[in-house]
């Protein structure tokens, strides 16, 4: 063996990560022997086996499930990394991961800075996007990470939103109008009416709202759910939109809309900041005496 | 140099086409991936914190969430996924109306709630009207855990019977408290006398 | 070049894959196949059918929010289930003889040791007295106020405060 174990750090887990190497090592130098390598990877091997003075080792659980293996009941999977050599985001824990670690780890990602919507996931418990959540930094306490609550997944950590975005489809999101603008030209809005969009437009459609709706777990056939809706009141309160009964009809059944109990759970996991529960409010009170 | 090996790779590909029918993986003839695989491996296991023996590395997952009563059924669609959900035909009586009539009910309550604590009893009218909204609100309440609870797309039969079930058993408790409300003292005052005794 | 290609058929050619650019740029080929859309809806529809769910009640973490809403509806159901419990059993008292008036009934609570008392009074108290205040709660978020996270916790909290002292306040009386 090319390393001693040194007397830092627990014994057990690098004696256990040692052992692990071992026929990687073998067959690495096997390799290195057949082919000429460039040193530089060989130099960078000795010197991450050692463990190192002050790493931050930090345990992730992951939940897995493979399509492949459909009989297979998903599970957790535990990786360690060391914090001082990763990222400060989730979204860099889980890039690290699947890059070094384990290539097999499924999940979706694109812009990394909380724009696009993709990485959203259930970390220690609640929805938000894996690019915006820090990494606790507390290594004694492993971070649980798992798909949006009550989906269908696809694999790993990837949900499927399928009917989540036919529930968007059917609020017709879109701006809706009969008549042509007055001055010809384009459909003009006073500054106030401009301020009513203000925490409606910036909502990017992540489902971590909807999917933290106990109502939505229990009734995600036929309820909306908090990001839907709130994508609703974007239109119904928009000045230039002229179908706004319209919207309003389609929503008044007891399914729809109504399964709100205001349980408050989408607004206080919305990554973006907005108030989903608040659209809703104002929906039912628009609607309250129609 | 590429531009030269480039074709002979292409060629290679062609010459061993994936068994695999529906497969989007990479193909490659035995040399390629011998290459790619082995040239990944050292990094991997360079770079790896698996501190974690494999065996204590994967656990059996073990939410406590699964719910044994009416678990989820398989995922089916309706239509493709470019079809918008179905949008339900408006019946303001089990939507904006009800909502709005169970708020009124709702809001009556607060004041004959304070009430009786304020006055230290209520009259027999007020009582009346209470033990109404009361049950009212008990009605509007357990129906809505049933319209929860009890989804009608999956078990329309037993949904029919849970709210006929609760339309009796308000009408059952409604006739029951009129009697109690006539012979007796009132909801509230026999609640303050229980809890007073 | 002609010569060139000619050196790299058979042997040769397994030289220049180990050669480092063939592993800097590894060139992948997928192997795709045309099927009508039927053919792969039904694919993904069969697929669809192994999905599990993921967990949701018992990995979602504990927050006043919806356990506060959690416990309002449980409250209500005991509240509203000892409301209905009472109005039939006083219907069909007649038919099995039972004295439910309230003068019976105020007479065998009061005949409970003072512990059974409070504790019955304290199990009652406590889901009106937390019902009661949750659903102000309500009323106002059904006005448009209070929607801050800020204000949620915080009127959430008071409410669980409130609701325990006035019932231990009412199982005293």
């Amino acid at each position: 063996m090319p390393h001693s174990a040194d007397k830092r750090g627990s014994f057990t887990r690098l004696e256990a990560r040692l052992r692990l190497r071992r026929p990687h090592q073998q067959l690495q130098r096997s390799n290195l022997q057949e082919r000429a390598r460039s040193p530089g990877i060989q130099d960078l091997h000795n010197q991450r086996a050692r463990p190192e003075k002050g790493s931050k080792i930090k345990t992730f659980h992951i939940y897995r499930w493979n399509p492949d293996e459909p009989t297979q009941k998903p599970r957790m999977q535990s990786y360690t990394l060391d914090l001082n050599k990763t990222g400060p985001m989730m979204l860099d824990a889980l890039i690290r991961i699947k890059n070094e670690v384990d290539p097999t780890l499924t999940f979706r990602r694109s812009c990394r800075e909380g724009i696009c919507g993709s990485c959203a996931m259930n970390i220690d418990g609640i929805n938000t996007l894996a690019c915006l959540c820090r990494i606790p930094t507390d290594t004694k306490k492993a971070s649980r990470i798992y798909p949006l609550p009550h989906t269908y997944v696809v694999k790993d950590l990837v949900p499927d939103l399928t009917q989540f975005y036919k529930q968007y489809r059917s609020i017709k999101p879109y701006l809706q109008r009969s008549t042509p603008p007055p001055d010809g030209r384009e459909y003009r809005q006073s500054k106030a009416e401009r301020k009513k969009l203000d925490g409606l437009y910036e909502c990017i459609l992540c489902a971590c709202c909807s999917t933290s709706c106990p109502s939505y777990w229990w009734n995600s056939e036929e309820y909306l759910g908090p990001a839907v809706l709130l994508q609703s009141y974007r239109w119904i309160a928009d000045s230039r939109d002229e179908k706004k009964a319209e919207r309003k009809d389609a929503l008044n059944n007891s399914m729809s809309l109504y399964r709100c109990h205001t349980i408050l759970n989408c607004s206080r996991t919305c990554p973006k900041g907005l108030n989903p529960a608040l659209a809703i409010a104002e929906i039912k009170k628009s609607m309250a005496f129609t | 140099m590429a531009s030269v090996i480039r074709p002979t790779l292409l060629r290679q590909a062609f010459a061993a086409p994936s068994k695999r029918v529906l497969s989007t993986s990479t193909i490659a003839s035995s040399a390629f991936k011998s290459s790619t695989l082995s040239s990944r491996r050292p990094l991997q296991s360079a770079l790896a914190q698996d501190a974690l023996p494999k065996s204590a590395r994967i656990a059996a997952f073990h939410g406590t969430g699964s719910r044994m009563i009416l678990p989820p059924l398989p995922q089916r669609i309706q239509g493709t996924v470019n079809d918008p959900a179905s949008v339900p035909d408006p019946t303001p009586a089990h939507g904006s109306y009800h909502w709005t009539f169970e708020r009124i009910v709702a809001a009556g309550l607060v004041p004959l709630t304070i009430a009786p604590f304020a006055a230290g009893s209520l009259n027999p009218l007020t009582d009346a009207t209470l033990c109404a909204l009361v049950l009212i609100h008990s009605h509007i309440g357990f129906e809505s855990i049933i319209i929860d609870y009890v989804p009608t797309h999956r078990m329309p039969g037993v949904r029919k019977l849970f709210m006929w079930g609760l339309k009796l058993a308000t009408l059952l408790v409604g006739v029951g408290l009129y009697e109690f409300e006539t012979n007796d003292v009132g909801v509230t005052e026999a609640v303050k006398r229980i809890w007073k005794a | 070049m002609f010569a060139l290609r000619n050196t790299m058929r058979g042997g040769a050619a397994r030289a220049v894959f180990r050669s480092p650019v063939a592993q800097v740029a590894p060139r992948r080929t997928a192997a795709t196949q045309n099927m009508p859309e039927n053919a792969a809806r039904d694919i993904l529809v069969k697929q669809r059918l192994n999905r599990p769910v993921s967990p949701h009640l018992g990995i979602y973490r504990p927050q006043i929010t919806w356990y506060g809403s959690a416990l309002n509806r449980i409250t209500a159901s005991i509240l509203s289930g000892g409301f209905y419990i009472f109005g039939f059993s006083y219907l069909i008292a007649p038919l099995f003889g039972w004295d439910l008036s309230s003068q019976r009934l105020a007479k065998s609570f009061g005949s409970l040791p003072k512990p059974v008392k409070v504790g019955t009074k304290m199990l009652l108290a406590f889901p009106f007295t937390y019902h009661s205040l949750n659903g102000v709660r309500h009323l106002a978020w059904d006005l448009g106020y209070g929607f801050s996270n800020k204000a949620v916790m915080q009127t959430g909290w008071a409410t669980v405060a409130a609701s325990v002292a006035s019932s231990l306040g009412l199982a005293f009386v």
